[in-house]
Parts: C-alpha cells; structure tokens; sequence
C-alpha cells in the first residue's frame, strides 16, 4: 500500500495535534499521524454515511418487526410480516418472479449484443468514434424520458414499433405492447436493453483495447484467424470484465422501478410488477400506510440481492486471476 | 531448418516521413544462427515482425526456400515466434499454451501429448504442466515461450529480445541454454537484440542495423575486428574501440600517423600503408594497446579503474583532445598523472573517414 | 485485424447502420415531435416539422410550470453534486494516502453500498426526513442526494489519489505544510481530471434521479424535473406535441454536457468496470 508514513512503533504518540487518548490513537495504527487532520477528512463523509445510509438501514429492519402506521406507536408483531409476505402474498412472489426474469434475461442480451458491438469497432470500422458515442446517449436519459418516449413507441395505433411492422407487411405480429399482460415485460425488458447495451460496449471495448498486442500476435502465429483469436483468446481474457458488467446489469435490474412506474406502474395485470413498484406501492399508496409490511419484503429483497452477486462472483471465481 | 532471404526489404508506415526500414539485403542460410544487432529505434524488431508477417512488407521481397511470401499471412508461415514479454496465453496452463498452436493445425492428441511432454521434459517444465502462468517466474515462464515455439518444429524460430526482461545471472545462462538448443535443434534461427554480448556469444552471423538500414553483416569476428564504419566500431565492444581524430602524413615514400602531437610511422607491411595523406579517424581498440617501456607513444594517465581481473586506464595523448582507454593487466602499478608509454598494435587498427565514417582501406568490405 | 473481404466488411456496417438507427431514432423522433403541434402528430405522426414551432419552448416553459421544475432540479442537483465532490474528496484522500487500522474495512463498507437496492432505505428515509422536518424540502433531498452518490465518488477518487507520489507529500511535510494545505495544493490538482469526471456523472446521474425524488417531495412548487415531467404526462397525455417539447428541454442539457464531454463522461461512467 502507498500513502503516508507507515505507523512502526507502536509505543508512545508524538505528532502535533493530541486528540483521544493515546491508547486509543495506537490501537487505530495512528501514532504517528496527524489524528486531526484524518479525523477532520472523514468525520463528514462518515456523518452522511452514518445518518443516510447505516441509520435507515438498521431503521428498516426494526420496522420490519413491526406494525408501523402513521400517528400511532408502532406495534412489535415479530416475524409476523416475513411469514405473511413469504406465504401469503402472491403479488409478492409475482413480482420477485418478473424481477429475477428481468436480471437473468437482461444482463444475457445487453452483454451478448455489446460484445457483438465491441468486436466490430475493435475492428476498426470507419467511423467508430461516431459509434461510440451515438452508442452509448441511452444511457444518459432519464427512465422518464425514456419511459415515455417508448410508450410512444409502443403505442397501438400510431407508435413505431407497430407502424414499421405494418409497413414490413407483419401486420399479424401487431399487439398491445405494453397492454397485453404477456408482451409488457418483454416489451420492458427491451427498453432495458436498449439503454444499457451502449454502456457494456463501450466498457467491452476499453477492455479489449487493452489487451496486450503481443499475446493477439502470438495467437495469429498459432495459426488463429479472426474468429480464432476470439474465441480461445480475445474473449476469455476478458472475463473478468464481462463478469463486472453481469453484476452491474444484474443489480440495476433487481432495482429497476423508474422506467415501470413511469409506463405500466406493474400493470396489466402485474405482468410488470416489480420488487420495487410493490414495496412503494405498499409504503405510499396503499390504504393500511403500514410501513413494517414493505419494510419486511425490503429486507427480504435485500438477502436475495446479495446472495444473486455472491454466486454472480463466485460462477466466475475460478477464471479470475489473469495477470498480465 | 530453412533459407531466408530478405531482398531489398523496405517498410515505411502510413503518415510516416521517413521508412523505418530500408533496402536490407539479408540472405539467412540453412541451420544459421543470425542475430540481428542495433539499438533502440534501428528497425531490427521491425524487419524481425515483417518476416514474421506481422508486419507488412512496402516494398521488397521475402522469401523463404525460394518461395515469395509477403502476402502469406502470419498463421501459415511455419515460423514460431518468442517475444520478449513471452506473450502467454493468460488463462491457460502451460501444457495448453503450448499445445495450442498444435491443435489449431489439427495434429492429432496423441501426437500432441507426446511432443509437448518431451519438449516440456527438455526445458524442466514437467512439473509445471499444469500451472498458469501467474503461478510461474519469470524464468519459468520464458520457457513456456520456448517451449511454445520448440513444440511447433517449424521451418524458422524468430526471436525478439527474449532475454530482456530477465535479470543478470539468468540472463547469462539462458544464453548458454539458447546455444544448446541451437546446437541440438540446428534449426535457422534469427534473433534480435540490442545487446552486443549476446550478439557475440550466440550468433554464427550478426547483422549491425541503425537507423533502418543495415551496416554490416559478418561473422562475429570479422565486425568486431574489422568494423565498416564507425558505428559498428563503437557499438561493438567492452570498453568501446578508441576513436581518435588523427592525420595520414606522406612523407616520400614513407606512411606515418601524426596523433595530436606525436608521429607514429607505418611500416610498409601494414594496412594503410597505401592511404592518401589527410584527416582520419584513427580506430584502436583498447586491448590493441599496451603499456611498454620501449620508446613509442607518449602519454600521461587520467584515471585507473580496476575492474578484479584487469585494469582500464584513461590516457591522455598530447594534442588530442579525447582520451584514449587502454586495457592493462590486473596488477599494473599506475596511478593518475603517471607519465607512460603505449604501443599500438597496427595491424589490428582501422581507419575512417571523418566525414563518412566508413571505414577506410582496401581489405574492409560489407558482407559475409 | 483485417475483414479482408469487402462483403463482409459491408455487411457489416449495414448492421451497425441498423443498430445506430435503434439507438437514435426515439431521440430524433422527440426531436422532431417536440416542434410540431398535437394536431399535426395526430394527423401525420411521422411527418416533418414543416412549420417548426420553435414557441412551444416558451410556452412548455412559462406555462406549464417548467421554469419551476428546471430550477428545482438545478437547485438541488448543483448543491448535492458540490457537496458531494468535496465531502467524497476529502474522504477519498484520506483513505488512499493514511493508514490505519479500519482503513480498508470502511472503504470496503462505503464501496458496498452499490449494490443496496434504495428499498431497503428509502422507507426508513421517510420516516427519517419527516422526523426531523426535512420532508418535502430541497435541502432534505440534497442530503439524500449527497449520501446516495458519496460511494461511487469515494471509489472513483480513492484510486486516483492513490496515484500521487509519497514522495510529494513527504516534502511538503518536510517544508512544513499543514495536512490540509497539502490535501489542498497537492492532492487536489493531481485528480482534478477525476474530480471534474466525478462531476460530470454525479451531475448527470442526479439530474436523472427519479425514486428519492418522487417519494421525499411532495409540493408541486419543490419538484425536480423527471417528477415534473411525469406529472405534466398524467395532466396533459393526450398533449403529445407538448409533452415532446417538455421531454426536449429535460434532454437538452445532458446532451449539451454529452457534446462537450463526451469522453469525460464515458470514461467516468465506465470507470472501474474494466478489470
């Protein structure tokens, strides 16, 4: 590690401003560092820290032990939430169901199609830079803007999407995107991509540009054309990339709520409900406006997060140390 | 085992002024160790890339056994390549990386399996078959390099600095390893590097290039003793040949050398003896020189550097303004400002053109 | 790496033609909605602007209370981002350049936060901000703001600070410098590049900002402009011609940011996601 002195001794603290007790400064490895000055850069990082985020988060648990409702003292009802969301709540079990589609079917299109994308601008194509950049403005829109544009799109009458299908004599394949229960989550899911296959590809590319020249060289010498290097070389030396970009996908995906709300709200039918849309809905605009019920899914919600990213990383653990 | 010719062979890259490569004429015989010598920027990786085909050719003729091959692509070349980072296939182990190349020809896994295992075994790697590269050292891995290419049994082994990036005392006997090889395999092989000792120890020709063109080709011997200009007499060496200003002096029928203040004569019997009078480059190199007592060159003693087994002394001749070195025994008993008296050995001197800086003298001549 | 053939070569910016018209299109459509009037969509939904209504701007903007969105969410999303650079700065400093016990463990816990998903904060949030009266307020929401992009600022700048050379500090303590000068004159410039990228995606990102915004403000005069817009799209969805010219000021600046950022922006967008 770089930085500073490094603490040896751990005996007696000498610097200049004495603040806590020395025992205190020499347990931390501060001895000989200036406890102010590092007290002083941290303190206000650590308060929004502290009061933002680990507060609330400790808060949502208590309240999932709980029957929180407005102007009245909270009532403990134990695990009484988890049991009723895990049991006896299928719109809960509907939305992490839509949900998991969403950030298992997502993160496969968006990264398949951006590695397509990436191979033929690494090719030097003409007018890459263009590419790139017209490429990647999706992701710099907001999910309203977005939103609203493809329910445009996907509009019945006059929204592109039918329209271009009539015009390519498909007429049959005209629907109701975002209104037929069993289209809108595809529907959204490809909006999804849309936004996000852009930013895979520019990273993709990074990644490929810095792969060192001399291994491609020695790849062609072992008699690899294009789709050789690719494959046994190109594309397995990028993993640990692609492995970044499923989990960055997976997680915005198990997130997702701007771009639900602002087109179907989890309809028709909660054909589109997600994990998030039905813990707002439960905390904003439901009738009861318990918060311990939304609280308790929050953290259900929470463990089966985490645990997606544990197996994520340990799926491509194995592959992970490509020094070079 | 192949021939590999190289016929005014020029590369110039789009946007460029001047080509990084120009007119080399190299011819590379059967089972020929070529080193290919120069320093930074001299084009040698260069013209070592184009043979490879990982460069293209502007101009110029490659040919291998008497086939033209500038238009074949790298992969079917039959050459194998050793890089100076080694270019290891990251997320295979030994035995793939060098198993792969084989399988990409579609040799069969039998026989696959039988050449890595005793190529492997050759090099020591056995143990290490299964390892990936980030669990060797750096040693290890220059032999995953080698053995990649060893595997292969190609027509020419292509070497690019593959000793640059380890340390002394491996470097050293890497080398020896590398003429091993050389001997047991006596394949054609061409090899690059910046580094005049390798060049020396392990090439049965070196070729000197600067500047994109090459200077001389010869047998290690022949450039060290005869260099063609004044390039090679400098890059080649040890302490470097002394380059001194000096002056031809015609006197009836007699030749001498006017050095700053002094005059040495030229018997008739040596070279030079039929050079025209004017400005020269006098080239000696310091082992040519000795401490004597007879009556010859004046000189007074700068510095002394003793090296454990031998002394380089500095030595100020009077009206010259460099100083020359000299290369004296272990035990010699001078010290700064000791006047002395030097010999040149003549008929291993050289003699340049000051302007051109080629070499003068009828028995010089560029090429085998 | 070479496509030799030129069908192949051509097939293949047909396709990547195709693909720039999937990624474009719905923005030059906008565009191009956004000047025309409702009634000439309905009547031709994918004609020309022929005439060009530039006055549905001034109209959008007067009239429909998008003045008061814009300069919410300018409001809002220029004071979290200030904030935010300088709390993450010093804070990023000060992990990548002392040591002590913990160090690792609170960036590892900072760092982690990524991949919270907001439900399991945004309901205690609430109740917290209306505890302490900071509901509906922009100054409740640019704290929020601030905690909720510190771990990405904090992992862009800690790298980057990493980078400055012990040396450097090592002279200026030498020379007598205080910490927070040499945080000041020395750390500082060196990231600068990082921090004005920090900026950029902080700013585009927090403008964007749609699910703390919707549930901690309340008052339509404190909405920030993807409520707004949402809002005026409930109100007036039939009003396609004005919605489009409504969505067209939101994009405008983060186009404009795009155009003379690009790289900046790309590069602090993806950061750290290329191993």
């Amino acid at each position: 590690m770089t930085g500073g002195s490094v603490a040896s001794s751990p005996a007696v603290a000498t610097s200049g401003v004495a603040a806590g007790p020395i025992g205190l400064r020499a347990w931390l490895r501060l001895s000989d560092q200036p406890f102010g000055a590092i007290l002083g850069f941290l303190l206000p990082a650590l308060l929004f820290y502290l009061a933002f985020t680990v507060y609330p988060v400790l808060l949502t648990i208590y309240d999932s032990i709980f029957r929180v409702l407005p102007n009245r003292p909270a009532t403990y009802v134990g695990l009484a939430n988890y049991t009723a969301v895990l049991t006896t709540d299928p719109t809960f079990w509907q939305a992490v169901r839509n949900t998991i589609i969403w950030a298992s079917v997502g993160p496969v299109t968006e990264i398949s199609i951006a590695l397509l994308l990436a191979l033929a601008l690494y090719a030097k194509i003409p007018g890459m830079r263009f590419f790139r950049i017209a490429w990647f403005t999706p992701v710099l829109m907001s999910y309203v803007v977005v939103g609203i544009i493809w329910m445009w799109i996907y509009n019945y009458d006059w929204g592109a999407a039918n329209t271009l299908l009539r015009f390519l004599g498909l007429g049959q394949l005209v629907r109701s995107w975002l209104g037929d229960p069993s289209t809108a989550l595809p529907s959204l899911i490809l909006v999804t991509t849309w936004m996000w296959t852009g930013f895979n590809m520019v990273v993709l590319l990074a990644a490929f540009h810095s792969l060192p020249a001399e291994v491609l060289e020695a790849a062609e010498l072992d008699h690899c054309g294009w789709m050789g290097k690719l494959w046994f070389v190109m594309i397995p030396m990028v993993q640990p990339t692609i492995l970044n970009l499923a989990i960055l996908s997976f997680v915005g995906k198990m997130k997702v709520f701007d771009l639900v709300w602002v087109t179907t709200r989890g309809g028709p039918l909660w054909s589109t409900e997600t994990v998030s849309t039905y813990v707002y809905r439960r905390a904003f605009d439901w009738n009861t406006f318990d918060l311990g019920y939304p609280s308790a899914i929050a953290c259900i919600w929470f463990v089966i997060v985490l645990a997606g990213v544990l197996v994520l990383s340990r799926i491509f653990r194995r592959h992970q140390q490509l020094e070079f | 085992m192949a021939v590999v010719e190289l016929i005014g062979v020029t590369k110039t890259y789009p946007g460029g002024t001047q080509p990084a490569v120009q007119g080399v004429d190299l011819r590379i015989e059967h089972g020929e160790f070529m080193v290919l010598l120069g320093p930074s920027g001299c084009g040698k990786s260069t013209t070592l890339r184009m043979i490879a085909g990982l460069e293209s050719i502007t101009a110029g003729t490659l040919c291998i056994d008497d086939l033209v091959i500038n238009r074949v692509p790298a992969r079917d070349r039959d050459i194998a390549m050793v890089f100076q980072s080694y270019a290891l296939y990251p997320h295979m182990s030994v035995r793939d990386n060098m198993a792969f190349g084989l399988r990409r020809r579609g040799f069969s896994r039998p026989d696959i399996e039988r050449r890595v295992a005793s190529v492997a075994d050759g090099l020591g790697l056995g143990p290490y078959l299964d390892r990936r590269p980030f669990a060797l050292s750096g040693g290890q891995r220059q032999r995953v390099a080698l053995g990649r290419a060893i595997v292969r049994e190609p027509k020419v082994f292509l070497f690019d600095e593959p000793l640059s990036n380890l340390d002394a005392a491996l470097r050293t006997s890497t080398r020896g390893e590398l003429a091993r090889l050389h001997q047991n395999l006596g394949a054609t092989m061409i090899y690059v590097t910046h580094d005049q000792v390798e060049a020396m120890t392990l090439g049965d020709r070196i070729c000197i290039m600067s500047s994109g063109k090459v200077v001389q080709i010869g047998r290690p011997m022949d450039v060290y003793s005869r260099p063609a200009d004044i390039f090679v007499a400098g890059f080649l060496g040890s302490p470097p040949m002394n380059l001194l200003p000096a002056t031809i002096e015609v006197d009836g029928g007699s030749h001498a050398i006017r050095l700053g203040d002094q005059r040495v004569p030229i018997p008739a019997t040596m070279p030079a003896s039929d050079m025209r009078p004017g400005p020269v480059i006098f080239g000696i190199r310091p082992e040519d020189m000795a401490v004597v007592t007879a009556d010859s060159l004046e000189a007074q003693v700068a510095t002394v550097a003793p090296l454990g087994a031998e002394t380089i002394l500095s030595l100020a001749l009077p009206g010259v303004p460099q100083e020359a070195l000299l290369r004296a025994a272990r035990d010699v008993a001078l010290r700064p400002g000791d006047h002395v008296r030097v010999a040149c050995d003549l008929a291993t001197a050289s003699f340049f053109d000051p302007d051109t800086g080629r070499a003068l003298s009828s028995r010089l001549s560029v090429g085998a | 790496m070479g496509f030799g053939r030129p069908l192949g070569r051509g097939l293949l910016i047909v396709a990547l033609a195709l693909y720039t018209a999937f990624a474009a299109s719905p923005f030059v459509w906008v565009f191009v909605l956004s000047l025309r009037t409702t009634t000439e969509i309905y009547a031709d939904p994918y004609g020309l602007p022929l005439p060009p209504h530039f006055g549905k701007f001034a109209d959008a903007w007067l009239g429909s209370s998008y003045d008061v969105y814009f300069m919410n969410s300018v409001a809002v999303v220029f004071s979290a981002v200030a904030i935010v650079t300088v709390v993450g700065a010093m804070a990023a400093h000060c992990l990548a350049r002392y040591q002590f016990r913990g160090n690792r463990a609170l960036y590892f816990l900072i760092f982690s936060t990524l991949i919270f998903p907001p439900q399991v904060t945004i309901i205690a949030l609430f109740q917290i901000l209306i505890e302490y009266q900071l509901f509906d307020t922009r100054i409740g929401l640019i704290l929020v703001y601030v905690s909720l992009q510190l771990p990405i600022t904090v992992y862009i700048l800690e790298s980057f600070f990493r980078r400055v050379p012990s040396d450097l500090f090592d002279a200026a303590r030498i020379d007598g410098y205080s910490e927070v000068v040499i945080f000041w004159r020395i750390s500082l410039p060196v990231a600068w590049p990082a921090i004005s990228t920090t900026i950029i995606v902080n700013t585009i990102l927090l403008w964007n900002e749609f699910l703390f915004a919707i549930v901690l403000i309340s008052s339509d005069s404190k909405r920030t402009l993807p409520i707004g817009i949402l809002k005026f799209m409930g109100d007036q969805s039939n009003d396609v011609g004005m919605v489009a010219t409504g969505l067209m000021i939101a994009i405008v600046p983060v186009v404009a940011i795009y155009v003379f950022f690009s790289e900046k922006l790309i590069q602090g967008m993806t950061a750290g996601a290329v191993k």
